[in-house]
Formats: structure tokens, sequence, C-alpha cells
């Protein structure tokens, strides 16, 4: 009992815990709700189908998350998961080992990250300017490859590729849910218990502060669109394997998708604050809303609307927990 | 009975885990300049925020004009006419100076606004406190002193017959601030009560007429300024008195440190050459803009150098940016907390461990929690800072506090030369206190210490030898023994005959 309470207390000392808490609650909530309105909502198999929709999106936002936090935004990641899903496609359609296709996919990818980040960081570009920049350009190489067409199937030597990717599971447990986890526990290793870590929060806070502490900025912040572009590469691949094909408007969007889960999650588009567990929560809402409210026969318009409502409501909702009020601002 | 414009009893304000403010009581005369004195972290600002609205009481009686607001809010005390004049200045720097004293209640003609309107009145209140000023500048092209006198103008446009002065005086040069006090006393004249909180307390024989003092969220006393000393309002800040302003030790002047050679790097970094030894503190002083924190920034690498070589323990050493600096043994404590110094949304252990993570970390980068918090006790319990826990935000901290974060975090680590730059500026005495015995700490430890200040009485106090700047150059060097206030102030006004 006394070693939970401590426990339990230690948990809370984490920066960003309350509001992952939060949103904790409102997630069981919606599950309850989606699992009363509909019975097979719990199944086996939609639960299955549920976190391999909820993987792409926790695999972007955990890329936007660490650009959030240092202050900076990417709204390249959308267009890289387009580029990534078309390059790597149009490579295997061409005969390409789908191993070495994805290689390249991945240089490209990270060339955008590079681009981004010195833009960003030793360019002094805004950071908004910057990636939307490079994201009409992605989306522009997306295009170009394969001639303005989608590509025709990658056909059957890319079965294991695809299997990988997407269809085959290990232990019982789609690949691809595998793969997020990995790419998540990894990268809230980094973040929380890393120098690199440390220096993105820092960046985020205070960066004049940070580069006085003899924190190198360009680098820190090269890295975090590095990572952002490594996981839009990564879902861009997942795309293609879903679909067994490229296209050319893969990942439309993504960007904002990535930027409501990390921010449903507590992660400020300010900078210097929030957790990655953050990120599975708000990505994990976003799933669920998607998939429970398909369920439940609502159509796209509607989903759509809700799940704005629900990223606005769920930052209200942390400004009113935290500060007791609707607090006006001071002028 | 006594009549007051402003009254205050019995105010008591708890944050979550302080009581910032116990049973606190104050008051304020029409035409009156009050100084309202404490340490840092001693509820002046809390109550001051009470008394324009910004915090809620929990308890206790607000009384304007002798009558009773229950809810006091932004809105409600501009229109009671109480307006504050912030430390950080709350301006729209790319909007111009009319612009901004009309922010928020622009004059408009069927919609459009009446830009001309606007620049007249506000040329005639600046023209009223005879301040020259075109209104039609914009207003982040101004000196902080200008902006100051900017946001005067606001508050008086709007009427305000309650003036809180927040530091006012903590960025400006001495001419500057004659020029601030030249227009208290005409707001004073004009009927304006002025609550006047400062560091500085040897600015306050030219304007204080009353002061109060908190001391740890509560009232200790009021007292006519006519029949007080310094010493005694010190003695009632601190709860008990301080022997010594200036603790100095003397030690053995060892070998060279280090040795700057024609360093350039700008306008305001010209030609300099400095040495520094063991077992001595160099005081560089100057008036407001000589350049030198740019020298010391030159130096740290934040900014480039046009030419000049940097030896330590006579090896050149090459810094192009601060990392380099560290690397070599050389840490600046910057003079801006807020912009340069502090994480604020980050904790007191973060910000401590962030310039120390290459000691932190083990060989793949990740972070010993351990050595963390015993870097951060040790840090904590060495500079007295006062934390409810290592891992509070450092925002939430009191000026000193932060101030103590900030040296804090360089002295966790070994290096030959500190720099400071304004380390005691917008603190209380007992923090300067102990400031300086940590600074002496590092002189007897045989690291040599650079040390900018624009406060006369420090440097001459603390420094064993004192460069003097003008105009990004080293017009002169004096050692502490023959260093008078006068001299010092000659050689910082010796500009460039153009």
């Amino acid at each position: 009992m006394e070693a939970n309470k401590k426990g339990i207390k230690k948990l809370l000392a984490v920066r960003g815990m309350g509001q992952v808490l939060t949103v904790t609650v409102g997630l069981i909530i919606l599950c309850i709700v989606f699992g009363i309105l509909n019975s097979t909502f719990f199944s086996g198999r939609n639960v299955g189908n549920l976190l391999r929709q909820i993987a792409p999106i926790l695999l972007i936002g955990i890329g936007q998350s660490y650009v959030l936090i240092t202050g900076n935004i990417d709204l390249s990641i959308g267009s890289v998961v387009g580029m990534s899903c078309m390059i790597s496609a149009t490579l295997m359609t061409k005969g390409v080992d789908p191993w070495m296709a994805a290689l390249i996919t991945l240089a490209a990818c990270l060339a955008v990250g590079f681009i981004n980040g010195h833009l960003v960081a030793t360019c002094q570009l805004p950071p908004f300017i910057a990636t939307l920049g490079t994201m009409t350009i992605a989306r522009g190489i997306a295009q170009i490859v394969n001639g303005n067409y989608n590509t025709d199937s990658i056909g059957e030597s890319a079965k294991g590729f695809r299997d990988f990717f997407y269809y085959g599971k290990t232990a019982g447990i789609y690949n691809t849910i595998l793969i997020a986890i990995a790419i998540w526990l990894i990268f809230n290793f980094i973040l929380s218990k890393t120098r690199t870590g440390r220096h993105i929060y820092a960046i985020g806070s205070n960066v004049e502060a940070a580069k006085l502490s003899g924190v190198s900025v360009v680098g820190t912040t090269v890295k975090v669109y590095l990572v952002s572009a490594f996981n839009a590469f990564l879902v861009g691949i997942i795309t293609c394997a879903t679909a067994g094909m490229g296209t050319m408007d893969a990942g439309n969007a993504y960007e904002m998708y990535a930027v409501a889960a990390s921010v449903i999650g507590g992660v400020s588009t300010l900078g210097g604050q929030g957790i990655l567990l953050g990120t599975v929560v708000g990505a994990s809402i976003w799933g669920v809303l998607q998939n429970g409210l398909q369920f439940a026969g609502a159509p796209v318009a509607i989903r759509n609307i809700v799940i704005g409502i629900i990223v606005v409501v769920s930052v209200l909702l942390d400004v009113v927990v935290r500060t007791g009020k609707f607090k006006k601002k001071s002028r | 009975m006594e009549k007051f414009i402003v009254e205050l009893k019995h105010i008591t304000k708890e944050f979550p885990g302080v009581k910032a403010l116990d049973d606190v009581q104050f008051n304020l005369r029409q035409g009156e300049v009050l100084a309202f004195l404490g340490e840092n972290g001693a509820g002046k600002s809390t109550l001051m925020k009470i008394l324009s609205g910004v915090y809620a009481k929990d308890s206790g009686s607000i009384k304007i004009a002798g009558k009773e607001v229950e809810h006091m809010s932004p809105t409600k005390a501009q229109e009671l006419g109480i307006a504050i004049i912030h430390q950080e200045l709350n301006m729209c720097s790319h909007l111009t100076v009319a612009e901004n004293i009309f922010l928020g209640r622009e004059m408009t003609k069927s919609g459009v606004l009446s830009t001309r309107e606007m620049n007249r009145m506000a040329a005639e209140v600046l023209q009223r406190l005879k301040i020259n000023i075109n209104p039609e500048t914009i207003v982040g092209s101004l000196p902080v002193s200008k902006q100051q006198m900017v946001e005067i103008a606001k508050a008086l446009s709007v009427n305000a017959r309650i003036l809180i002065m927040d530091e006012p005086t903590s960025a400006l040069t001495s001419a500057e601030i004659e020029e601030l006090f030249r227009i208290i006393h005409q707001l004073k004249r004009e009927g304006c009560a002025i609550v006047y909180i400062s560091h500085r307390l040897e600015e306050l024989q030219f304007i204080a007429d009353r002061v109060i003092i908190l001391r740890d969220g509560q009232y200790v006393t009021a007292l006519e300024y006519s029949s007080t000393n310094l010493d005694e309002i010190v003695a009632y800040m601190v709860g008990r008195e301080i022997t010594e302003k200036f603790p100095q030790i003397e030690c053995e002047k060892g070998k060279k440190i280090l040795e700057i050679k024609n360093l350039n790097a700008g306008r305001m970094v010209r030609d300099i050459n400095l040495e520094l030894y063991e077992g001595e503190i160099v005081g560089i002083a100057g008036l407001m803009g000589a350049g030198r924190t740019e020298t010391t920034r030159a130096i740290f690498g934040v900014d480039s150098k046009e030419s000049g070589d940097i030896i330590l323990d006579g090896k050149k050493v090459f810094i192009k940016k601060p990392e380099d600096a560290i690397k070599a043994g050389i840490v600046l404590a910057p003079e801006d907390r807020k912009k340069d110094g502090l994480c604020t949304k980050l904790s007191v252990a973060d910000n401590i461990a962030l310039p120390n993570l290459d000691i932190l970390c083990n060989k793949t980068g990740v972070v010993n929690m351990k050595k963390q918090d015993k870097m951060t006790a040790e840090a904590v319990s060495n500079l007295k800072i006062k934390l409810a826990g290592d891992y509070v935000d450092a925002g939430s901290l009191s000026g000193g506090n932060q101030q103590k974060v900030v040296v804090g975090k360089w002295l966790a680590r070994n290096s030959r030369v500190v720099i400071f730059d304004e380390p005691t500026r917008g603190i209380d005495v007992a923090a300067k206190v102990e400031i300086y015995h940590l600074m002496n700490e590092l002189k007897k430890n045989g690291i040599g210490v650079l040390f900018v200040s624009s406060e006369m009485p420090e440097v001459m106090g603390i420094s064993d030898r004192i460069i003097i700047m003008c105009d990004g150059r080293i017009t002169g060097e004096l050692d502490k023994k023959e260093a008078t206030q006068d001299q010092i102030l000659k050689l910082a006004t010796q500009f460039e005959k153009k």
C-alpha cells in the first residue's frame, strides 16, 4: 500500500502527467460509450483493426511531438508520407528489391528532414513557412516520380515486405502495431532519459538560454526534423504495404492529424512541454473516434466535425483543469 | 483620521503550498511617493497584483478613495485609475507610440481610425510630461527608458491617479533615472499617488515620502522617510542587520589564467585587451551601452568575433560557440535571466543540469538521475535557494532565487573562468550578499572571476581590479585601492572625439 502510494506520487511528479491522466479518462469514457453503442466494438477483431488504425497516427504524432516540443512545427509530414509511399512503390514496380527500395526511400525522406532542420535552425526561417515550402515540394515529388499517376500493384515479389509492415502477425499481434510500439519505446526513452531529450525541451522552453548553456541548437533542431521525417517515412512504407500500390495523395493532411494527436495528449504548440505518453493517448482518442463513429454508422462529414470539436475541447479542458477556471487573458 | 486613497486591510493570499500574503495591510496617500520595499519573494508583487485586479484576494478588504471594492478586476482597476508600469514592459513593439497609448480605446470616426487626432492627443500627453518623443515613432525602435516613459504617458492618458512602478530603474542609465525622477515629481505635483518598488535603496532619498516594508508575506512596518535611514530600512527588510554589504576576502594573486588579446567583434567590442589572474575578481564598469555585455558575449562565443586571441592557462583556445567556451572552462552567467538565463517552463533541476549534461550523462547520452539529484541538492543548499521541491518550475521562483539558479548551474562544474553579467540586478540585499560570498568562494579556489556591473558601489566593493569601458573600448584600468567613483565615471564617459 505504502509502496503503491509512493509509486503514484512519483508518477504524478512526471511533468505533463496531469494532462495525460485527464485525457486518459476521456479515452476510457469514449471506449465505454462506443462499447455500449456497439457490442462488437470490443471484439478481438475490431480491437486489432483499431490498433492498426492508431499505429500510423501514433508514429507521425511522435515525430510532430518532437518538433512541437522544440517550439517548431513540421507541416511537411503528410507530403513526406506521400513521397515515401510513391517512391518506394515506384521503385518496386520497376523491379527493385522491396528492402532496397525502402532504403532509398528512407534516404530521400531523411533529406527532407535534414533540409527542414537547416532551413529552420541555420537559415532562421519561420518553421511554418519553411515546412510549408518543403511540404509542397515533397508532394510534387510524390506526384512526379511515377509521371503523375498512381503506381500499379507492387506485385507478388513484395509479399514479404507487405506482410512485414501490415498483414503479418508476430506472437498474435499485427506487425504494424509492434513497429509502432517499438518506435515509441525508443523515442520515448530518448526524449525522457537522454541528453538529446533534455536539449529538445530546453530549446522549446528558451532557445537563448539553451544556446548560452552550450546546447547545439542547430544540431538538435535538425535531429527533431529527422525524427519527424523518419516516422513519416515509416508511415509511407506502411501505407504502401497496406494498399499494395503507391497513391499520390497518401498521407494527405497527416501533418495536422499529427498536431492533433500531440496537442490532445498535452504537447504544447509553444514548445517546452509535453510527453510522448500523451501522444499515445492523443493518437488513441483519434483512432477510437474514427473507428467508433464508423461503427456507429456516422458519415465521414460527421466524423470530421466530431473530431474537430474533440481537439478544441480537449485543449480547453486542460486549460480549465489547470487553472480551475476560464482564465482571462491578461493584457 | 487620515485620508487614504488606497487602503488594504487583512489581505491574505495563498498559492498552492505557499502563503504569499498573510494578513497584510497597506495604504497610500494622495500625492505621495510610497517606497514599497521587501526582499525578493516578500510578496510585494503579489499585493500589487491584487490591487490591480490581476489576482483575486483570498480574504481582506480593498478600499479605493474610501469605497469598498469587493471584486477587483483589471478593467475595474483601470476605471478606478490604477495603473502598473511593469518591470517587463508591456508594449506592442511593432506599433507606434500613439497606437500604443490608445491601444484598446482607439478613436474612430464612422469606423475609420482617427490617426491624426490620436497622434495629436498623444503628443499632448507627452508634452505635458516634457517627454521628447515623436508619437509616430515605432515603440520597438526606442530605448527601454523611453518605452517606459511612453508607458507612463499611456497610464496618464487614461487618467490614472494611482501609479505602481515595479523596478522602473533596473534597466536605466543614471541620466535616464534622473529624467524619470523629474517625471515622478511632476506626477506627484499633479496629485498622483505613486507606489515605487525598487531594490536600489540609494534612489529613495530623491523621491520617497514614506516607506512600507514587507517580509516573508507579512507586514513589517510603515515609516516616514525623513525619520529613518537606510540601515534601519535594510534591517527591517532582512529581519536582521547586515553587517557587511560588500564582503571581501584577501587572496594571493596567483598566475595568469586568462588573457584576451586585441578582441574585435562589431562596433561595441573594439580592440579589447585584458588579463585575469588567479585569486582576483575583475570588475568591468561602464555606462549602459558601453559594450560590456557584448564583450562577454564575444568571449563566450555567443556572438562571432572578427579578430583576437583568447589565451587560457597559457594556451590559445578557439571559441566559436558557447559549447567551445564551456569545454575550455569559461562560463557565462548572462544578464537577462528571463531572456537568456533560464528555461522557465522547466524544473530547477533541469535548469541546473542543462549545461552539465556532459558530466551527468554516460557514454551513450543517458542522463544519470541519481547524479542529477545530487548535483541539484548541492547547488540548492550551497546557494540557499528557497524551493518547494527540486522539480518546481524555475519560472515560479522569485527573482532572487531565479538568479541563484542561473548562477548555480555554472558552479556545479569545474571551470577556470566564470563571467558574471549583472549578477545582482533586481534582487534583494540578502541575496546580493550571498552572490558576493559565492564569487569570493570562487576567487579563493583560484578561479578567475570577471564581473560586469552597473552599480558603482558594488563594482568598487567587490572587485580587486576595475576595468572601465566606454563606447566599445577599454578606457582605463584602476586598482581597487586607487579607484574612486569620480575617476570611474570620468573614464566611463570618455567618448571618442568625433
